[in-house]
């Protein structure tokens, strides 16, 4: 029975869902569906793959509700999903590899000190300050485009929906070290990128 | 001796450091090089500021009616 006040955990709806209880599995819906949404967005790249994405992420979610044995949490399975469905999406349509980001990678002189001044490189860290909401919004979601696809995925797990290392290293089935790696790389070529576009080389 | 930390590879320990992963050592060393080296002081600041930046830049709301036509084609699939 509910208790007021206390959630029903995703766990508990979920065996509640496949065992054909549908108001279960339709809560279970519209706690993650905007989640989900958003993680499409940024895995896609692109709102208008994002619905198709949603849709057969829930659609995989029911289908395999009874092959949902509870070893990781819910939320991790069904991130899972939905990370694959919006993979799925993105490959389905054809796509012009966007150019490297390698260029933005911090550059160093024959010491090992950095190259650039201490003013150019905290500029990054203020682009938000310098750019128009509007562009940023456009130029960010360029940036993310153009990252190698192993870096994006751990980014944008990691860093874009805040989960913990240990979390986005279950989703991919990676060990936390190479989620680390990945992260690190991806936040290495995006600063770069963001300092570029308040007019900074790396 | 000679410094094992460095910009370079100052930078290199900068996400395992954050997420507190680092050996006590090189967390020591790395705190030290950054505490004296202005640049580092300056990387580090923009490197922190990176994810909130582009996760702030593109948060996505679900669209008006999504939810209905969401549940109206999971329906339609358990039918």
């Amino acid at each position: 029975m509910a208790v007021p006040g206390v959630q029903t955990s995703d766990e508990a709806l979920a065996a509640r869902a496949a065992a054909g209880d549908e108001p279960a599995f339709e809560m279970l819906v519209k706690r993650y569906q905007a989640r989900v949404y958003r993680l499409a967005c940024r895995l896609t790249g692109n709102e208008a793959d994002a619905p198709d994405a949603l849709q057969e992420t829930f659609l995989q979610v029911y289908r395999k509700l009874a092959s949902f044995r509870g070893e990781a949490r819910f939320s991790t399975w069904l991130f899972r999903i939905a990370t694959n469905a919006a993979l799925m999406q993105r490959r389905a349509r054809a796509r012009r590899p966007g150019e490297s980001l390698e260029a933005f990678l911090p550059r160093f002189d024959a010491d090992g000190l950095h190259a650039a001044t201490p003013s150019e490189l905290q500029v990054a860290g203020r682009a938000d300050e310098l750019i128009d909401r509007k562009l940023l919004a456009e130029k960010a979601r360029a940036g993310i485009e153009r990252l190698p696809e192993l870096y994006r995925e751990a980014f944008v797990l990691r860093d874009l929906e805040e989960m913990e290392t240990a979390e986005v290293a279950e989703v991919l089935g990676l060990e936390p070290a190479t989620v680390r790696q990945r992260v690190h790389r991806a936040r290495l070529m995006l600063r770069g990128y963001l300092g570029d576009l308040v007019g900074v080389t790396p | 001796m000679k410094e094992r930390v460095v910009c370079a590879s100052g930078v290199g320990l900068l996400m395992d450091y954050l997420e507190g992963a680092l050996p006590e050592d090189l967390r020591a060393e790395l705190e030290a090089h950054v505490a004296s080296c202005p640049r580092c002081t300056a990387f580090v600041a923009s490197y922190r500021a990176t994810p909130r930046i582009l996760r702030e830049a593109t948060l996505a709301a679900l669209p008006r009616g999504l939810e209905e036509s969401l549940l109206a084609f999971l329906r339609s699939r358990r039918a």
